[in-house]
């Protein structure tokens, strides 16, 4: 039972904490992240898909939450929309092309 | 949901035909007067010092300004203005099918600009899970919750020390279902860059039939700093110098993230020169810290006095420099 006494004081409120997630996934964890097999993602990476340095370490490779957000994106077009792998390569480097122009432009804009 | 119209002049204090410049110029100074490190008062600062930075975002962008000059005072009958009463900064995320809208509160854009200039960036991910599927999810016609993304108005400050923030995001209820709000104390990482995503797995839309919920990706736009520019982990500010500073050289003092430090100006230093501070930029993943580079403006003064003219008359007649004989 609330304490009336405290009621004007106090208001309850649920805070989740939510952390990001771990900065970099295995290629294994970013697969089951995004719904796609292993070997398939890695396919991806040989056609140049995901192979951008962000995704790429000396050893093997890594993928961090933009390279999720890119492969999660890519399978949603790819399943929804029935874009071939080539044409969804072509909006993928467009897509790329896009944002860092527009981090540029914002950089230009504020010098 | 209604939002409330935002009169980015008057937020500026500017005219509807001010330039470029003129904008900058009135970005500059209201900035540097709210910004949260300088304002008297924190909260009441920093409130203005969104409402600015999202009033410049717009209107430094020739192509947005277009668009807000074009929506006038007819602004609510454009299709993709929401309804709805919002207040505070509450922004808006579509999902893919275009019909279930998801508001944030906390992101530092109103629901005004996250209306009409928000990009409209339409959420994904909402797949069918069926057993026997890498994920391992089970249930034939089990339904993934789709992805949502909203912008997230980020200081430097913050970008260099890291932070929590509170954000609220309202999901529309299912099926007649109320709406559900939650609260996240969402932790943004030192170090995060123009256009990075935060990834909050399984804070987006909820799943159907068993099915996994979507993730929340939270991305970063960085917060327009009176002083800086960011680009990827290096900072650049203006160095305004005296023409005799430049040609003479001087140590002058510059305030960077890390407070105010001084910097030896050599002589003979042209406009357009970019001198160097190793390590006062934002941080970098590896752990170390981008560069800060101040670069070199020569102002002329607008006045001389008779003394100052007859000294500037002897240089003229002394100087053997003529700038337009250099090739």
């Amino acid at each position: 039972m609330s304490d009336s006494r405290f009621s004007e004081t106090y208001s309850l409120m649920v805070v989740h904490v939510a952390d990001p997630g771990p900065p970099t996934y295995s290629l294994e964890t970013a697969a089951r992240l995004a719904g796609v097999h292993p070997e398939m993602l890695r396919y991806y990476c040989q056609l140049g898909l995901f192979g951008d340095e962000r995704a790429r370490s000396e050893t093997e490779l890594i993928f961090d939450d933009d390279a999720l957000y890119e492969l999660r994106r890519f399978e949603h077009y790819r399943r929804h929309n029935r874009v071939s792998r080539k044409t969804l390569r072509l909006i993928c480097d467009l897509w790329r092309e896009v944002e860092r122009l527009q981090i540029e432009l914002r950089f230009r804009r504020g010098e | 949901m209604a939002v409330t119209f935002q009169d980015y002049y008057e937020s500026l204090g500017v005219g509807r035909g001010a330039s470029a410049e003129e904008i900058k110029q009135a970005f500059r100074k209201l900035a540097r007067l709210y910004h949260p490190d300088v304002a008297k008062n924190k909260v009441a600062g920093e409130a203005k010092f969104k409402q600015i930075n999202e009033a410049y975002e717009v209107l430094s962008d020739p192509e947005k300004r277009r668009r807000y000059d074009e929506l006038g005072a007819h602004w609510q009958d454009h299709g993709n203005g929401p309804s709805a009463s919002g207040h505070g900064s509450r922004a808006h995320a579509r999902s893919d099918h275009g019909d279930a809208a998801f508001e944030f509160d906390g992101t530092g854009f109103s629901d005004f600009f996250e209306s009409f200039f928000g990009g409209g960036r339409d959420g994904f991910g909402s797949h069918r899970q069926s057993a026997g599927r890498p994920d391992g999810r089970t249930g034939a016609f089990a339904h993934q919750g789709q992805d949502v993304e909203a912008d997230l108005l980020v200081s430097l400050e913050e970008a260099l020390r890291g932070s929590l923030r509170k954000v609220t995001l309202r999901r529309p209820g299912n099926h007649g279902q109320a709406d559900h709000t939650d609260t996240y104390q969402v932790r943004i990482p030192p170090g995060v860059r123009e256009g990075q995503r935060i990834r909050l797995s399984g804070k987006g839309g909820s799943g159907l039939g068993g099915g996994s919920a979507g993730d929340l990706y939270l991305r970063v736009r960085l917060a327009r700093h009176p002083d800086f520019s960011v680009q990827a982990a290096d900072l650049y500010c203006d160095l305004d110098l005296a023409p005799w500073e430049a040609v003479l050289g001087v140590q002058a003092k510059i305030p960077t993230l890390d407070g105010v430090t001084s910097i030896r100006v050599p002589s003979g230093t042209a406009a357009g020169s970019r001198l160097r501070l190793q390590g006062l930029g934002l941080p970098r993943k590896d752990g170390t810290r981008g560069d800060f580079y101040a670069t070199v403006k020569i102002r002329t003064p607008l006045a001389a006095s008779p003394e100052e003219r007859v000294l500037w008359e002897q240089l003229a007649r002394l100087s053997k420099f003529n700038p337009r004989s250099e090739s």
